[in-house]
């Protein structure tokens, strides 16, 4: 009797915890934290931040604006790489022909100094922004707000044509998975 | 002391998570799983509901479907819907863009979640990225 109340025991015991398993990035049943921005965050956010500034004026043509990356402040408390959040935002501008994005990174500048005659596009728009960060308790009930504020600047005239910020607000005692 | 090994696994089993998720899958099984719904915009200006998940087709109402373009020729949907329950819904969005023919030509992949209160009035705009976008498909799940 005691042999089968042990055997019972490990099995109810196998089997305790879950096993990992690949998830659909842009599904509803991914982990949400507390204590950082999720993979989710940046997809909502770049999303709505996107949606928003291809309505703006500087998007009222027909030829695409040449954009430019300004400084993107990471103003919180988690470390992570601000491209996750701006990939989201132009990459469909660019896969879709609605804006150039011009790069300014060491192969750039190398390639346009070794081509000196060659007509380089000037930036006419540069994005920048803040990433921010706001916590809150209450008796057991933690919650984290992660504020993205972007500006869309129009380099001619130094005026805003664009900003846009979202807020993304967690709540609860403990991490968890899903919406 | 037949008692103890009962009592060992009932405290390796407290915070286990597979009960927890052995709870979650009965649950999930019980009831029927959330089904995507689907608004599309016709050419003529009318618009079609495609509601496969009743729950929430007895709660979100659609109001209206709106379409425009921007000075630069490119679609825009306004979708205009309401909460009819008197308890508040989360609800997820997302939208797809279809080209005259009905060929898929863009796609939002992530799921926008949006909170709706009783009685309130919601209203989600998509702007076409891809000249030859002309239809859109608003795709709307709750939770």
């Amino acid at each position: 009797m005691n042999k089968s109340l042990l055997l019972a025991s490990a099995l109810l015991i196998v089997g305790c915890g879950t096993p990992a398993s690949y998830k659909d990035s842009n599904g509803r049943d991914l982990v949400v934290s507390l204590d950082k921005v999720n993979i989710q965050d940046f997809a909502t956010t770049g999303s709505a931040m996107m949606q928003s500034m291809v309505q703006s004026k500087a998007f009222d043509r027909k030829n695409p604006p040449v954009l430019q990356f300004g400084s993107i402040t990471n103003d919180t408390t988690s470390n992570f790489d601000t491209s996750l959040l701006l990939s989201k935002i132009t990459s469909p501008l660019v896969n879709a022909g609605r804006v150039q994005l011009l790069e300014s990174d060491a192969v750039a500048n190398a390639a346009r100094a070794a081509t000196p005659g060659s007509k380089v596009p000037v930036a006419e728009f540069v994005l920048k922004g803040k990433i921010l960060e706001d916590r809150a308790n209450a008796g057991g009930i933690r919650q984290s707000s992660y504020i993205f504020q972007l500006t869309l600047v129009d380099v001619r005239t130094s005026l805003a044509v664009w900003a846009k910020e979202e807020t993304v607000t967690k709540a609860g005692s403990k991490n968890s998975v899903g919406f | 002391m037949k008692a103890t090994p009962f009592f060992f696994a009932a405290a390796l089993l407290v915070g286990c998570t597979s009960v927890i998720n052995t709870a979650d899958k009965v649950e999930r099984g019980l009831t029927p799983p959330d089904a995507i719904n689907y608004v599309t915009t016709k050419a003529d200006g009318t618009f079609v509901v495609q509601m496969n998940d009743t729950r929430i087709g007895n709660k979100i109402e659609l109001l209206a479907a709106r379409k425009s373009k921007t000075p630069g020729g490119f679609a825009v949907v306004q979708f205009d819907f309401r909460n009819g329950a008197f308890l508040g819904q989360n609800i997820n969005v997302s939208f797809e863009w279809l080209s005259a023919n009905g060929q898929v030509t863009e796609r939002q992949d992530n799921w926008v979640p949006t909170l709706l209160e009783p009685g309130a009035i919601k209203t989600v705009t998509a702007t076409a990225l891809k000249a030859d976008s002309a239809e859109c498909r608003l795709r709307l799940v709750s939770r």
